[in-house]
C-alpha cells in the first residue's frame, strides 16, 4: 500500500494520456457490462418459456394471421394436450384515461404507458401457464365477464388499479381496432408468481378474452398464434413437425417451434443477437487492450532512465514491474469503475425515462439492471486488460539492465 | 597508486580495512563477434572514510568502474569486494537490496523523479525499508536538513535550481545511511557556483558524517576536493 501514491503520482504525470486511456477503458467496460446485461435480461426471459410449450405461427411471418379452424386440427395432432388461440393485441391506454379518445384521432394513444397485452382463450391459456397464480374466486369472475382482464401484480402496481377498476386499450394493429373507440376493461383478476420457481415470469403483462376481441372487430379476425401444450418435452420437434405437415399445403402454412425458439425470434433472433453483442464486446475489449498497451509502452519507454534510478536505488526488477503493473491495473480500476457508473446510470435512465421504460416492458425487459455477477465480470475484465496491457512493458523494464537504461537519454 | 594523487586530510583512515576493494578487474563489452575491453585488469582499495577521484578521458572507463563499485553492472573477471561483499557474486536481487543498504549514488543529471515533491524523492529508497511513514518523512527531512534545503522539501524538480536538485539528490543517496557515496560527475551539470557549494557539501558529508566518497569527474577543481586522485586510461589505473 505504501507504493500506491507512488503510482498514481505517476499516472498524473501526462493527465491528457491518462484521462483518454481511462475514457477508452471507461466506454469498454459501459459497453461490455450494458450488452451483457441486456444480454441477460433476454435470456431470463427466454428461461421463463416451458419446454412443453410450442407457439405455431404463419410460416410468412408474426404479421400473418392463422385461420381459427387451426385449433380444432391442430388439437387433434397426436401429443398435444391443449391449445389456446391467443392475439398480440398491441393495446396502449389512450392519452384520454377517463372515457373514450377522441373518434378517428391518430394522436390520442398514449405510447409511455405501453405494457404487454393479450387475447387468450382463458381456460387452455391459463392451463398451460401455472406460473400464473389466480385466486380462484377472481378467476371465476373474470370468466363470467366478457370485457375483463387478468393483470400482474407489477402492472397493477404500477397503475394502481385494484380488482373492479375499469380502464381502456386501443391497439395499434388496425385489423383490432373498432370504429367505436378503444376496447373497455375491467380488472376482474390480479396474478403473482412464485418468484422462487418462475424468477423470471413477468408480472407487468394483461390478458384477457379472445372472444371479446374477436366479437368487438365484427368477427373478422383470426388467430394471431397456437400456444400449444405438449404431452412429452422430448417430442416437442415430431409433434412441431407433425402440426406444420397439417397445413403444408394450404394457403397458410404454419410455422411451429418451441415457446423459447418462438420468444427468441420474436426479439430479434436472439441467438444472433447473442453472438453479436458478444462479438461487440470482445472487439471493443481488444481494441481498449491495444491502446492501454501502447499507452503503458509509451509510458514506459519515457521513463527508462527513471526505472534505471530506481534499480540503482534497490528497487528490484520484480519491484519495478509490480509498480508498472500496478499503474497499468490502476488504470484499469479507474476506467472501469467509471464504465460501471455510466453502465448503471443508463440502467437507471431506461428503467425510469418515460416512455423508455414503459417500451422496454412491453418487449419483456422491465428488470434491466446491472447484476452484481455483471458488474463483478466487467471490472475483472478492467482489471485484467489493465493487467495484460502492463505486463508487456513491465516485463521489457524486468529485464533491462541499469546502465543500458542510464545510457538512453 | 596514482602518481597524481593528492594527499589531503585522512589521518584515521590509514590503518582501516578498504571500504572499497577492487581486485584484477576486468570488463569486456561484446558486440557480435567484436570485443571491446573497457578495463583491464584494475585493482583499486579505498580505505573506510576516504574521498577518491577518478579521472581520465572520455571512454577510458570511469563511469564504467564506478558502476562497478556501486553494484550496478558485474566484472567480465575479478572482484568487487565492497563494504566487505563480493558484490559480482550476489544474485539480482540480494545486489537490489545490497544496492539499497550499501551505496548512495548520485547522478551528473540529478534524475530526480518529476511528479514527486523534493521530500518525496527523498523517501524513495526508504519505501523498501520497514519504517513507518512517520519515520520515513523524519528521514527525509532530516537528509533534506543536511543539505541545506529543509524549507524546500514541498517542491517539485522543477521548480528548483539545477545545484538545487543535486542537493536533493545528494539527500536521497545519504538518506539510507549508506556505507559508500558514489557519484558520476556531480557537478558537470552546474555552474561554478553551485558546483561549488555540492562540492562543500560532499567534502561535509565526508568530513563529518564520515562518508567514503568514490567520485568520477572530469573537472581538476572538482577532483582537488578529493583525498585521492586516481587516473584512468584505456581502461587502466595510471601508475598501479
Amino acid at each position: 500500500m505504501k507504493f500506491l501514491p507512488f503510482v498514481l503520482k505517476h499516472l498524473r504525470r501526462n493527465w491528457i494520456r491518462t484521462l483518454s486511456t481511462v475514457l477508452a477503458m471507461a466506454v469498454c467496460i459501459f459497453l461490455f457490462c450494458t450488452l451483457q446485461t441486456i444480454l441477460a435480461s433476454i435470456n431470463g426471459m427466454l428461461e421463463s418459456s416451458s419446454a412443453t410449450r410450442l407457439i405455431s405461427r404463419n410460416a410468412v411471418s408474426l404479421v400473418f394471421n392463422l385461420p381459427l379452424s387451426y385449433g380444432a386440427r391442430i388439437a387433434a395432432v397426436p401429443g398435444v394436450k391443449r391449445v389456446a388461440t391467443t392475439s398480440w393485441f398491441g393495446g396502449s391506454l389512450p392519452a384520454k384515461k377517463e372515457g373514450k379518445a377522441d373518434e378517428g384521432s391518430e394522436t390520442t394513444t398514449d405510447w409511455s404507458q405501453f405494457f404487454p397485452n393479450m387475447a387468450v382463450d382463458a381456460d387452455p391459456y391459463f392451463a398451460m401457464y401455472p406460473e400464473f397464480e389466480i385466486p380462484p374466486d377472481q378467476y371465476k369472475a373474470f370468466k363470467e365477464d366478457l370485457q375483463g382482464a387478468v393483470i400482474g401484480r407489477k402492472l397493477a402496481n404500477k397503475f394502481n388499479w385494484k380488482v373492479g377498476d375499469h380502464f381502456f386499450l386501443e391497439s395499434f394493429i388496425p385489423p383490432y381496432r373498432k370504429k367505436s373507440g378503444p376496447f373497455e376493461f375491467t380488472v376482474r383478476a390480479i396474478f403473482d408468481t412464485d418468484a422462487v420457481k418462475h424468477p423470471n415470469t413477468d408480472t407487468g403483462l394483461m390478458l384477457f378474452h379472445y372472444k371479446y376481441l374477436y366479437e368487438g372487430t365484427g368477427q373478422r379476425i383470426s388467430a394471431g398464434t397456437y400456444n400449444i401444450e405438449i404431452d412429452d418435452p422430448s417430442q416437442a420437434g415430431a409433434v412441431s413437425k407433425a402440426i406444420d405437415a397439417q397445413f403444408e399445403n394450404s394457403d397458410a402454412q404454419t410455422h411451429t417451434e418451441t415457446e423459447q425458439a418462438f420468444a427468441a425470434s420474436f426479439i430479434a433472433m436472439a441467438g444472433n443477437l447473442a453472438f453479436l453483442l458478444n462479438s461487440i464486446g470482445l472487439a471493443v475489449s481488444f481494441t481498449i487492450l491495444l491502446v492501454t498497451a501502447n499507452t503503458m509502452s509509451m509510458a514506459v519507454r519515457e521513463r527508462r532512465t527513471e526505472i534505471a534510478v530506481l534499480k540503482t536505488l534497490g528497487f528490484s526488477s520484480m519491484h519495478v514491474m509490480g509498480l508498472i503493473v500496478a499503474e497499468a491495473i490502476a488504470l484499469g480500476a479507474i476506467g472501469g469503475g467509471l464504465g460501471l457508473s455510466g453502465s448503471q446510470g443508463l440502467m437507471y435512465v431506461l428503467t425510469h425515462a418515460p416512455g423508455i421504460k414503459d417500451m422496454l416492458a412491453g418487449i419483456g425487459l422491465s428488470e434491466l439492471h446491472l447484476k452484481p455477477a455483471i458488474a463483478a465480470l466487467g471490472f475483472s475484465v478492467a482489471l485484467g486488460l489493465g493487467f495484460a496491457a502492463g505486463f508487456v512493458p513491465a516485463m521489457n523494464a524486468y529485464r533491462a539492465r541499469i546502465t543500458d537504461m542510464l545510457r538512453t537519454v | 597508486m596514482s602518481s597524481a594523487q593528492a594527499k589531503v586530510v585522512r589521518p584515521e583512515t590509514e590503518t582501516a580495512s578498504p571500504m572499497v576493494d577492487v581486485r584484477g578487474v576486468r570488463k569486456v563489452y561484446r558486440r557480435d563477434a567484436e570485443e571491446l575491453t573497457v578495463l583491464d585488469g584494475i585493482d583499486l582499495q579505498v580505505p573506510a572514510g576516504e574521498f577518491v577521484a577518478l579521472m581520465g578521458p572520455s571512454g577510458s572507463g570511469k563511469t564504467t568502474l564506478l558502476n562497478l563499485i556501486a553494484g550496478i553492472d558485474r566484472p567480465t573477471s575479478g572482484q568487487v569486494i565492497v563494504a566487505g561483499t563480493d558484490v559480482a557474486r550476489l544474485s539480482e536481487s540480494d545486489l537490489a537490496k545490497w544496492r539499497s543498504r550499501s551505496v548512495g549514488f548520485i547522478f551528473q543529471f540529478y534524475n530526480l523523479i518529476p511528479v514527486l515533491r523534493a521530500v518525496e524523492n527523498v523517501e524513495l529508497p526508504l519505501l523498501l525499508t520497514r519504517l513507518s511513514k512517520k519515520e520515513r518523512r523524519e528521514r527525509a527531512l532530516t537528509a533534506l536538513k543536511v543539505v541545506g534545503l529543509a524549507d524546500r522539501s514541498g517542491h517539485y524538480p522543477r521548480q528548483l535550481s539545477g545545484g538545487q536538485e543535486q542537493r536533493v539528490a545528494i539527500a536521497r543517496a545519504i538518506v539510507g545511511d549508506p556505507s559508500v557515496l558514489v557519484a558520476d560527475e556531480p557537478t558537470g551539470d552546474l555552474d561554478a557556483k553551485s558546483a561549488e557549494d555540492i562540492l562543500a557539501l560532499m567534502e561535509t558529508l565526508n568530513r563529518e558524517f564520515k562518508k567514503t566518497i568514490v567520485m568520477v569527474t572530469h573537472d581538476p577543481r572538482a577532483a582537488s576536493r578529493a583525498h585521492v586522485q586516481h587516473h584512468l586510461e584505456k581502461g587502466v589505473l595510471k601508475g598501479d
